[in-house]
C-alpha cells in the first residue's frame, strides 16, 4: 500500500528522467503538451491548490518565453506583421509557444521531483554511484542547519555577555562580522572532530557497504520495467523519425504511422504511471478497509 | 585475560617542554570497568587518546601499548577501528550522519558488513538501549542525554573489546548519569567488554568500578581497587575531595582502615559507629526578604507555534544578594528560562522583571551594561578571538582577582584548551562584565573537585559584594554547598523550592549522597560538613 | 599514464582530458554536424564529466579530514546562497581550491550546486551549474601558486570567472530554449543577463577581497594543527 513517493528512489528516478528526458530532447508538440499537462496534474495531485506563487511564476515565465522567440527569431514563411523593420512570423511564434510548453512542463516535473526526493533518497541514489560522495553530501546537508543554529547560539551568547553594548550600526556590523569569523573557525574545527570520529569508527579502512532503507520490491521492479518499456517505444518512435515536426521554414508534420501513434500513447502512459499507481493504491485500500 | 597493557608511556606535545603524560604503565583485564580520575589538565584525555590509534595526537612518544597481545601499531586498520571503541566528551561533535538509524549503521558500513547483517545488529542494539522509539528521527533533534546514548550504542554495534569514554556524563542530569553508568556496568558484565573511562563525577561510578586510576601532573599516582587507592591517598586532599561522600566522611572523621564507598556502606558505617541522640543542627536560616533581583510572573514560552510549551506559566522570585540554584532533568527547560531572563527569547505571555524593571523597559541594550550577564551552557560560544590573551584583554578581565591561574594558557587558541580550562576562561570573561545579576548555565561541568571548591569560594566572595547569582546545574553537591535557595525545575516550571537543607532532605533522587546516607538517622544533613559535625556532636558509640 | 614520468604532467593530463578535451571535441563536433543534437550532447558531456570525476574520487584515497573540510565549505556555500543579490559561492569555491587543491575545489563547487538547488530549484541546468562552479574551483586549484602570491591576480580571476560563469550558463539557456545553438539568441540572452553577470563578477571580487585572507588564516591553522 505504498504511495508513489515511497517507491524505491532509483525506480522513481528512472521514471522521472524518462519523462523529462523525452520532454527535453524532442520537440514534437503532442508530446510537449502531454508532458505539460502531466506535470501540472501531478503537481496538483500532490499539493492540491496550494503553492499559488509557484503557479503564478511559472505561467508568467510561460508568457515571457512564448513571446521571446518571435521577437528575436525571424525564420519562417508566414509573416504576421512587421515590427521595427523585422518580420514577426507565425512559425516563430508557435515555435516559441512549443518551447515554453516544454520548459514549463519540465519545471513542473522538477518541482514535484524536488519534493519527492528527500535528502535521504538523494543519498541512497548517490550512494549507489559513490558511497564517499554520498557521505560528503550527507554531511554537508547536516552542517547547514547545524551552522545556522550555532551562529544563532553564538550571537545570543555574545549579546548576553555585552558584545553589542553600544546600540549603533557600526557596532552591530563589527559584532556580526566577528561572529561570522569565529563561526567559520568553529565549523572547521568541528569538522575535524567529526572526521576523527569517522576514522575512529573505521571510515576509510576498506570498501564501504551501505545499509539500504529502501529495498527493491516487486512493485519497484514493475515500475522500473514499465518505465523502461514505455520509454523504449517512445524513443523508437522519435529515433526512427516517426514523430517529427518541422517548424521552419513552414510547419510540416510527418503523417502518423502506427509506430508514431504507439509512441504518443506510450509517452502518455509513462506520464500517467504515478497517477495510476496512486489511484490503484487508494482503491485497494478502500476495498481492504471495507473488510475490516 | 589481559586486554590492554601500557608500558612506560611518555608523550610530549609538539612545542611543549614538559611531557603531558610520563612513564605510565598499566594493564586492564577482560570485562573490567576502570575509572581514570585527576585534576583538569592532568593528562587524562591525552592518555585515553594514545590508546586509540586514529585519535592519537601528533607529538613525541615513547613506550608501547599492547592490545590483545599485539602492539597497537601492528593492528590492521579494521581491527583497530572495530575492536577499540571511543566515545568522546561532547556528544554533538561525534555524530556524523543526519539520521539516528544511519548513525547506528555507520561503523558497520565502514567495515563492509553485508546490509542484512547490519540491520540485525542495529535492531538488536536499538532494542537493548531502548532507541526504537526515535530510530527514524533526525540526530539534531535529540536531547543531550539521547545523543550520548546514541554515541555509546553506535560504538557498541561494532562489538569492540575495549571501550574508552572521555567524561561521558558531564552534561547529563543526575538520574540520566546514574542510568548511564549502570548501563556501562551492565555492558561490562553482559558482554565482557573492558571499559576505561575518564570522569570527574565520581560519586556514582567509583563504588561500581573494578579499578580506579588516579593521575596527577601526567603521572599515574594511584592504581588498584577503589578502597585500596583511597587508603593510599589519605593525605592528598585535592584528590580526595572528588571521591564518594562516604569515603570523604570516613576520612574527615579521621577513621583508619577500609573506607566505605557506597551510600549503603556509608550508612552502615555511621549507624554502627556513631549515635544519633543529636538529630539535627541548629539551622542558621538567613531569611532574605530584600528586593527582587529577578522575577518571573506566569511566563509562557514555546519555540514553535504548534509545539509544546517549554516554559509553562513559570513564576519565580530571586532576591538581591542571593545565590540561587536551579536543578532539573535534561530538556526540562532550564536553559530556556535563563535565556528568557537574559532577554534572548521573548515569552508569549507573562512578565519578567530584572531589579524591578520590566525587560522591555531596558532600552538600547542597557540591560547588558553592568546589569546582567549570562554564561551560556556551551562555552565555546563565548570565544571570538585567536588567543586567550586577546579574549581577556578585550573584556579587560583582571587576572589577579581570579582564584585560579590562567597565565600558562594565555598564548593558546581558546579552542585548543582542555574542556575544564575552557570553562575557566569563559568564567573569567563573564565576570569581567561586572554585572549585578549573574546567570550561570552549568558552570561546573568538566571542572575537577578542587577547582569546583575554589569556584564556590569565589561565588561566596562575589555574593558578599552584593552580586546576585542564578545558577543552573546538574551538580547537586555543588548546589548543596553554595546555594542560599534551590529550586527544582520540571515540565517548564518550578515545582519545589527551599533552602538546601529542607530542599535536599525532601528529595529522594535529586539529592546529595550525604542526604541519602543519613536520611532517617539524622535530620537535614545534606553536606559533608553537616554530617561530620553531627557525628562529632554525637560522639562514637561505646561498644 | 605510466610512461609519463613527470607527476605534474600526469596530473595535468588527468584534468585536461575529461574536463577540457572531451567537452571541446564534442561541442566542436556537434557544431559541425547535426544542430538538433546539441542539447543532448551538451548535457551528456556535462553529466559524463561529473561521473568521471565521481568515479575518480571514489577510487582515490582522500583523507577523511580533507573530505569533511570540503563538506564544511559546501555547507557554507549553501548557506551563502541565501544572501540576497551577492552570492559568495564561487568565491568560497576558489578559496577552498587555493588551500586544499583543485580537486577539493571542484568537489565543493559541484556539490554546492547540486545541494543548494534542492532549495533554489532543481532543473536540467543543475548539471551545467555543477560543471561550471566545479571548473571555476578546478582552475583556481591549478593556478593556486600564482593566485596565492598576488592578490590582484586573484581578484582578476574572480571577476573573469564571474563573467565566464554567466556566459556558460547562457549557452545552456539558449540550447535549452532553442535546441540548436543560435548566435542571435545567445547575444540576446547575454544582454538580458547583464545584471546577473555584473552581480556574479562583483560578488566574486568583493567576497574574495573580504574573505580570502581570514579564510586563508583559518584553513592554514587547521592545516598545521591537524596536518590535513
Ligand atoms: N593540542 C595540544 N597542544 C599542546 N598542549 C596540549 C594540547 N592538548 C592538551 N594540551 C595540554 O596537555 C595537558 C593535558 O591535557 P588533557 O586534555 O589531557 O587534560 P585532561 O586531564 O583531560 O583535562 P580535563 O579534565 O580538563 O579534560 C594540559 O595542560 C593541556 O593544556
Ligand atoms: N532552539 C530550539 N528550538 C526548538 N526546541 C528547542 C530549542 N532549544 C531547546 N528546545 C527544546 O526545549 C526543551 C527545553 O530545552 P532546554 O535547553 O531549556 O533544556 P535544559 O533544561 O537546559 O536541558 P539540559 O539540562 O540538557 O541543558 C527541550 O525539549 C528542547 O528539545
Ligand atoms: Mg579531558
Ligand atoms: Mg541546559
Amino acid at each position: 500500500m505504498r504511495s508513489f513517493s515511497e517507491y524505491n528512489p532509483i525506480a522513481v528516478a528512472v521514471w522521472f528522467f524518462s519523462v523529462t528526458g523525452v520532454a527535453m530532447f524532442c520537440s514534437y508538440p503532442a508530446l510537449m503538451v502531454i508532458s505539460l499537462a502531466g506535470g501540472v496534474l501531478f503537481f496538483l495531485k500532490r499539493n492540491g491548490f496550494t503553492h499559488r506563487k509557484t503557479h503564478l511564476f511559472f505561467w508568467l515565465l510561460f508568457a515571457v518565453l512564448a513571446l521571446a522567440n518571435p521577437l528575436v527569431s525571424h525564420n519562417g514563411k508566414t509573416v504576421l506583421f512587421v515590427m521595427n523593420h523585422n518580420p514577426v512570423t507565425l512559425e516563430a511564434a508557435l515555435y516559441g509557444v512549443n518551447s515554453a510548453v516544454m520548459i514549463i512542463g519540465v519545471l513542473y516535473w522538477f518541482r514535484s521531483f524536488t519534493q519527492i526526493m528527500t535528502s535521504e533518497k538523494l543519498l541512497y541514489i548517490t550512494g549507489a554511484l559513490s558511497p564517499k560522495l554520498s557521505l560528503v553530501l550527507s554531511m554537508a546537508l547536516r552542517f547547514v542547519p547545524l551552522f545556522s543554529r550555532q551562529s544563532a547560539k553564538i550571537s545570543a551568547a555574545q549579546t548576553a555577555m555585552g558584545l553589542y553594548k553600544e546600540d549603533n550600526i557600526v557596532d552591530d556590523i563589527r559584532g556580526k562580522s566577528r561572529i561570522f569569523s569565529i563561526m567559520v573557525t568553529w565549523a572547521l574545527e568541528n569538522g575535524i572532530i567529526t572526521a576523527d570520529s569517522m576514522e575512529a569508527r573505521g571510515f576509510g579502512t576498506g570498501r564501504r557497504t551501505q545499509l539500504r532503507r529502501f529495498g527493491f520490491r516487486r512493485g519497484d521492479i514493475l515500475l522500473l520495467a514499465a518505465s523502461l518499456a514505455l520509454l523504449g517505444v517512445t524513443a523508437a518512435a522519435i529515433g526512427t523519425g516517426a514523430l517529427s515536426f518541422e517548424f521552419y521554414p513552414s510547419m510540416e508534420m510527418k503523417e502518423l504511422t502506427f509506430l508514431g501513434i504507439s509512441g504518443i500513447i506510450s509517452y502518455a502512459a509513462l506520464v500517467m504511471l504515478p497517477i495510476f499507481i496512486e489511484t490503484e493504491a487508494e482503491l485497494r485500500w478502500k476495498y481492504l478497509r471495507s473488510g475490516i | 585475560m589481559e586486554i590492554l597493557a601500557v608500558r612506560d608511556m611518555t608523550f610530549t606535545y609538539p612545542n611543549c617542554k614538559k611531557p603531558a603524560i610520563e612513564n605510565i604503565s598499566l594493564t586492564l583485564e577482560r570485562g573490567e570497568l576502570a575509572v581514570l580520575c585527576g585534576a583538569t589538565g592532568s593528562g587524562k584525555s591525552t592518555l585515553l587518546r594514545m590508546l586509540k590509534r586514529e585519535l592519537s595526537p601528533m607529538g613525541q612518544v615513547s613506550g608501547s601499548v599492547i592490545f590483545c597481545g599485539k602492539a597497537l601499531g601492528e593492528l590492521s586498520d579494521r581491527e583497530s577501528a572495530s575492536e577499540i571503541g571511543f566515545v568522546m566528551q561532547k556528544p554533538e561533535q561525534q555524530i556524523v550522519t543526519d539520521k539516528v538509524w544511519h548513525e547506528l549503521a555507520f561503523g558497520l558500513e565502514n567495515l563492509g558488513t553485508p546490509p542484512a547483517h547490519i540491520s540485525r545488529r542495529i535492531a538488536e542494539m536499538a532494542s537493548y538501549f531502548g532507541i526504537g522509539d526515535w530510530f527514524g528521527r533526525d540526530t539534531a533533534e535529540l536531547s543531550g542525554g539521547q545523543k550520548q546514548l546514541l554515541n555509546l550504542a553506535s560504538v557498541l554495534v561494532m562489538q569492540p573489546k575495549l571501550l574508552i569514554l572521555d567524561e561521558p556524563t558531564a552534561q547529563l542530569d543526575p538520574i540520566a548519569a546514574s542510568d548511564f553508568i549502570a548501563t556501562l556496568r551492565r555492558i561490562a558484565n553482559d558482554f565482557s567488554i573492558t571499559i576505561l573511562m575518564a570522569e570527574h563525577r565520581l560519586e556514582e561510578v567509583v563504588p561500581l568500578c573494578d579499578r580506579l586510576l588516579v593521575m596527577d601532573g601526567g603521572k599515574l599516582i594511584g592504581e588498584g581497587s577503589p578502597s585500596e587507592v583511597l587508603a593510599g591517598l589519605g593525605d592528598r586532599k585535592d584528590i580526595m575531595c572528588g571521591m564518594p561522600a562516604a569515603s570523604k566522611l570516613f576520612a574527615a572523621l579521621g577513621e583508619q582502615g577500609k573506607a566505605p564507598l557506597t551510600v549503603r556502606e556509608g550508612r552502615n558505617f555511621i549507624e554502627s559507629t556513631y549515635g544519633n541522640s543529636v538529630r539535627a543542627l541548629e539551622s542558621e536560616t538567613a531569611p532574605h526578604d530584600g528586593e527582587a533581583a529577578l522575577e518571573y510572573e506566569g511566563v509562557c514560552f514555546r519555540y514553535e507555534k504548534n509545539g509544546a510549551d517549554v516554559l509553562d506559566s513559570l513564576s519565580l522570585r530571586v532576591n538581591t544578594g542571593e545565590l540561587f540554584c536551579i536543578l532539573g532533568g535534561n530538556g526540562s527547560g532550564k536553559t530556556t528560562a535563563l535565556s528568557a531572563a537574559a532577554g534572548l527569547l521573548k515569552p508569549y505571555s507573562g512578565k519578567i522583571r530584572v531589579f524591578g524593571k520590566k525587560l522591555k523597559d531596558y532600552k538600547n541594550r542597557s540591560l547588558y551594561r553592568e546589569c546582567l550577564a549570562m554564561l551560556p551552557q556551551d562555552v565555546q560560544t563565548v570565544f571570538l578571538r585567536n588567543t586567550v590573551r586577546e579574549e581577556l584583554e578585550e573584556c579587560s578581565a583582571e587576572l589577579k582577582e581570579l582564584p585560579y591561574d590562567l597565565s600558562p594558557l594565555l598564548e593558546q587558541h581558546p579552542y585548543d584548551l582542555s574542556g575544564g580550562q575552557q570553562q575557566l576562561v569563559a568564567l573569567a570573561k563573564v565576570l569581567a562584565a561586572h554585572p549585578r545579576l549573574l546567570l550561570l548555565d552549568e558552570p561546573t561541568k568538566g571542572l575537577d573537585a578542587a577547582a569546583k571548591e575554589s569556584f564556590i569560594e569565589l561565588l561566596k566572595r562575589l555574593k558578599a559584594d552584593g552580586l546576585t547569582v542564578v545558577t543552573v546545574t546538574h551538580d547537586v553537591e555543588f548546589a548543596a554547598l553554595c546555594a542560599d535557595r534551590c529550586a527544582m525545575f520540571f515540565g517548564g516550571k518550578i515545582v519545589s523550592e527551599g533552602a538546601p537543607r529542607e530542599f535536599f532532605s525532601e528529595n529522594s533522587f535529586y539529592t546529595t549522597a550525604v542526604s541519602r546516607m543519613t536520611r532517617g538517622y539524622f535530620d537535614g544533613a545534606v553536606t559533608l560538613s553537616d554530617a561530620a559535625e553531627l557525628c562529632r556532636l554525637n560522639g562514637r558509640k561505646e561498644s | 599514464m605510466l610512461l609519463i614520468k613527470s607527476k605534474r604532467l600526469r596530473d595535468t593530463i588527468r584534468v585536461v582530458v575529461p574536463f577540457i578535451a572531451v567537452p571541446l571535441i564534442t561541442v566542436l563536433g556537434a557544431l559541425a554536424f547535426d544542430e538538433k543534437k546539441h542539447i543532448i550532447i551538451a548535457l551528456a558531456v556535462a553529466v559524463s564529466a561529473l561521473l568521471v570525476f565521481a568515479a575518480g574520487f571514489e577510487k582515490k584515497s582522500t583523507g577523511t579530514r580533507r573530505m569533511v573540510i570540503a563538506a564544511v565549505m559546501t555547507a557554507l556555500c549553501f548557506a551563502g546562497r541565501f544572501i540576497p543579490i551577492l552570492k559568495p559561492v564561487a568565491a568560497l569555491t576558489i578559496i577552498t581550491a587555493l588551500y586544499l587543491g583543485g580537486e577539493a575545489g571542484f568537489l565543493v563547487g559541484a556539490m554546492s550546486a547540486l545541494l543548494s538547488n534542492f532549495y533554489f530549484g532543481q532543473g536540467p541546468w543543475t548539471a551545467f551549474q555543477m560543471l561550471a562552479w566545479g571548473l571555476i574551483g578546478l582552475f583556481a586549484g591549478i593556478l593556486s601558486d600564482k593566485l596565492l602570491k598576488s592578490r590582484v591576480l586573484l581578484l582578476i580571476y574572480g571577476a573573469a570567472t564571474g563573467i565566464a560563469y554567466s556566459f556558460i550558463m547562457d549557452v545552456w539557456t539558449v540550447l535549452w530554449y532553442n535546441r540548436g545553438f543560435d548566435i542571435k539568441l545567445y547575444l540576446a540572452a547575454l544582454v538580458s543577463a547583464v545584471p546577473y553577470t555584473v552581480s556574479y563578477a562583483v560578488s566574486n571580487v568583493l567576497f574574495l577581497y573580504l574573505l580570502a585572507k581570514p579564510f586563508g588564516e583559518k584553513l592554514s591553522r587547521i592545516k598545521t594543527k591537524y596536518g590535513v
